[in-house]
Order: structure tokens, then sequence, then C-alpha cells
């Protein structure tokens, strides 16, 4: 599946209205902000239909997966936004992360637990919120907001640059930072960067991590670096969609896949959006002097023209 | 007293909106204390033991309570002895937890980070056997195990 879906879903009181526009999309916030009822609505369109008295409006039918069945259900299921509640425990396992992947179906799910079996984007982490009365109906109007909307206090000078990757992007952050007298260092890998910034102490710290996956971090990260003060998190979609967002690369539609990504990512292909732009990238790279292979950067980024390209297209840090 | 246990704990009630559904008992709901959280949290007024007024949904029955605000019930309420999954919880129900183990011990099961704002509390954590009295100390351990 892929596109962006707007939903709405309503009856005599409330009114959901929202988008859903990648395979996965973590719902959680505060007790009492409407998301049990929210199943509860869809549950009972699920089982009644219009004769619910609930209006759902959205392109792709909307779902509810629940119970000990779920994985036999889910295998039947293609086209749809599923729809799971915090009563299952399911959605934290491998076997829950197995049938994600390369499923033909976008997922919402209820939780406040951290999911690190799967690859959610920071955007797609919402809180819902009560926008009072909907049209100057009685409905009381709920809507989603990202909970880390105002988190990248950035452009930063940082004293030191902590990457997730440990290949192509840590590569070009060391060279970069070591011309301008700033320690780069790999965390190899998204899960050990809270080990990491835990220890930091009064020197500026930059994190640079991929945007695209790095959900499931983010509960730990947020609270860190929010009680540290000298942690930034800087967390664009990935350090592909970075160069390919600088305009080094020239490529028929890559504006428009840059600008709506959505339209072009397959949710049954990609896991996660970081994984689109890497073979995005290596593909428009394939036969040139920009051949691109993320193991290793090709030193081509690094040459002065081409490395000062890509890093006016780097909001997040000074360099 | 208020203990933590951090991730996931198998003999834990993981999802306690269902529990208090099926073993909540009536003069709960008009305690003092249920009165005040269902207030606070769910900016709902308690009718009496079978009714409460939501500013939302208009009247509704128990079963209609956030399910955060039935967590907090079964912990100040609930006297099996059962250990209850406070995640069903936002962080608007953390001060009423803090609250909860003031008044007596509380063991609660913790898989995600909760905000317990700003002010000093007291919390010891079964991982480690540590106590915690502020935020930036429960974020130093908690991170490991969530």
């Amino acid at each position: 599946m892929r596109g962006k879906h707007r939903i709405i879903i309503q009856n005599n009181r409330l009114h959901y209205e929202f988008e859903i526009k990648r395979n996965i999309t973590i719902i959680q916030g505060d007790s009492a902000t409407g998301k049990t009822t929210l199943i509860n609505m869809l549950r009972q369109v699920e089982n009644l239909g219009d004769s619910s008295g609930i209006d759902v409006i959205s392109d792709v039918p909307c779902r509810i997966l629940e119970g000990r069945n779920w994985k036999i259900l889910l295998e039947n299921m293609a086209g749809n936004i599923i729809f799971i509640d915090e009563d299952n425990e399911f959605i934290n396992t491998e076997e829950f992360a197995e049938a994600v992947r390369g499923s033909d179906n976008y997922f919402v799910l209820i939780t406040r637990e951290n999911l690190y079996n799967l690859p959610y984007s920071v955007e797609e982490i919402y809180g819902l919120r009560s926008s009072g009365k909907y049209q100057n109906t009685k409905r009381v109007y709920q809507q989603m907001y990202q909970i880390y909307s105002n988190i990248q206090d950035v452009p930063v000078k940082p004293a030191r640059i902590i990457t997730e990757d440990s290949n192509a992007g840590y590569e070009f952050f060391e060279a970069a930072g070591r011309e301008k007298g700033i320690l780069c260092e790999s965390a190899g890998g998204k899960s050990n960067i809270f080990n990491l910034i835990r220890n930091v102490k009064d020197e500026e710290v930059c994190v640079v991590a991929d945007g695209a996956a790095i959900g499931p971090e983010m509960n730990r990260l947020y609270k860190q670096a929010e009680k540290a003060k000298n942690i930034t998190l800087y967390l664009p979609e990935s350090f592909e969609w970075i160069i390919l967002k600088s305009g080094l690369i020239e490529g028929k539609d890559l504006q428009k896949i840059l600008e709506e990504p959505e339209k072009y990512i397959d949710s049954g292909e990609f896991f996660s959006w970081e994984r689109y732009f890497t073979k995005l990238l290596v593909n428009m790279t394939e036969e040139t002097y920009l051949k691109y292979r993320k193991a290793h950067l090709n030193k081509a980024y690094l040459h002065d023209k081409n490395k000062r390209q890509i890093l006016k297209s780097i909001e997040g840090i000074v360099l | 007293m208020l203990s933590i246990y951090l991730g996931k704990m198998d003999e834990a009630i993981y999802y306690p909106p269902t529990y208090f559904d099926n073993r909540y008992e009536d003069e709960w709901i008009t305690e003092p204390l249920a009165v005040d959280m269902i207030k606070d949290v769910d900016h709902s007024t308690v009718i009496g033991s079978h009714l409460i007024e939501s500013p939302v949904l208009g009247p509704i029955s128990v079963k209609e309570l956030s399910g955060g605000v039935k967590t907090l019930i079964l912990m100040a309420f609930d006297s099996s002895g059962k250990v209850f999954n406070a995640s069903a919880c936002g962080d608007n129900c953390a001060g009423w937890i803090l609250k909860i183990g003031e008044l007596k011990d509380l063991t609660i099961n913790l898989r995600h980070i909760m905000d317990f704002g700003t002010e000093r509390f007291e919390a010891k954590i079964l991982n480690t056997g540590n106590t915690v009295h502020n935020m930036a100390e429960f974020i130093e351990i908690a991170g490991q195990y969530v």
C-alpha cells in the first residue's frame, strides 16, 4: 500500500479526523483523550456497518485487528489501514514485526511501549487532543498532533557529533567535522545512542540519527536530551535523504519524490522510508562517479564542491 | 512507598482496564480519592457508583471511564496483590501514582519512561534495588530497561 489517506470517523458526539501516510503510525499520549473510544467506534462499524450509526470516510477500509487469532486474520488482509488497541500484547513481538514487514497494509498502533522490533518514524508518533466543537455541531473535534514536533532546536554548533550510522553517514560527518575540529563518533546503531548520551558532560553534543526509523528510541532519547539541555537531536529521514535533497544528484522526478515520498514508497516493499531512500540513491548514482554504497563512503562525496553542497542541505548542524 | 519494575513482567496484569471491568467494586467509585482522580484525569463527575457524567460522552457507565483512571483506581483499591501495568496510564496519571504510593506500598510495572514531573519524588526500582528521587535519576535507570 502507498499514499496518504485522510480518515474521518464520526458519530453524533465525536469527530475524529487525521491523515495516515506511512506503514506504521503510533498513537500514545495522555489518558482520557479518546484513543479507546476511537477503537470502539471502529469495532462497531466493523461489526454492524452503516447500521452502527457511525460514519467512516476513507478511501481505503479501516479495520480492527485484535485477539489471539491476529496472525491468521492478518494473512487475509490487504489494502487496509489496520488499527490495533493497546490491549494486544502481540504488537511488541518479533512475530508481529515480521508480519508488518512486507505487508500491504498500514498499521495504526495504540501503545506507550517502545516497539524496538518496528522501524517507525519520529514524525509518526502522535497524541490525540480535542480541538473544540466541529463546525458548529455538538461534535467534539478530535485531532492527532505530533508528540515530537518541536524537538529540533537547530542548527547547532556542537563540540561533538554522535551518529547512529557507522558506515557512509558516519564517514561523511567524521570527515566534515574533523576539518572544523569537531569530534565525531559512531554509536554503531540506534540502540546504543542512549548509553552514549547519558555519559555526556558539559560539552555541546548533536546526535544525528535516521528520523525515518528512530521512533522506538524517542521515549528515552528525548527525555535524556530534555534533561541534559546540551544534547540536540537532529533527525533527518536518513543520510541518503540528505544527499538526495542537496541537489547534488540530478534525476527525473526526484523533486516530486522528495515532496511526497508516500506516493512512491510501497509498504510491501520497504519496511521504512530510509531503506527506500538508500535504494533510490544507489540506483540513481549507479553508473556515475558518485556511485553510492552504504557500507563505505565514495570519496567523491568529500570533494570540496560536493561536500559543501551536501553540507548546505544539513539543516541541523553548522559545519 | 512506590516500587517500580521496569520492562516486561510476566506476572503483571498487562491491560488493567479489562481486569477493572470484571473486578471493580461499586464502593470504590464513590471513594473521595476515586472521585478526585476521575475529575482530574477524565474531567468527569461521579454521580453515583453506577453513573458518571462525562463532558464529551454525556452520562456514561463506570466501564466507559478511561483506561488510565481505571488503572489508577485498581492501584488504589484492589487488594488482590496484583501488579498492574502502569503503561496503560498517560503522563496525566503520574502525579496520582505518586500520591497512591505515599498512601500505601504500591508496586507497578512500567514499560515506558513515564514523566513524573519536575518535583522530587521517591521510588524504588526493583530491577536494580536503587531508590530514585527525581526524573534525572529515573531516566538514567529506566532508559536501560524500557
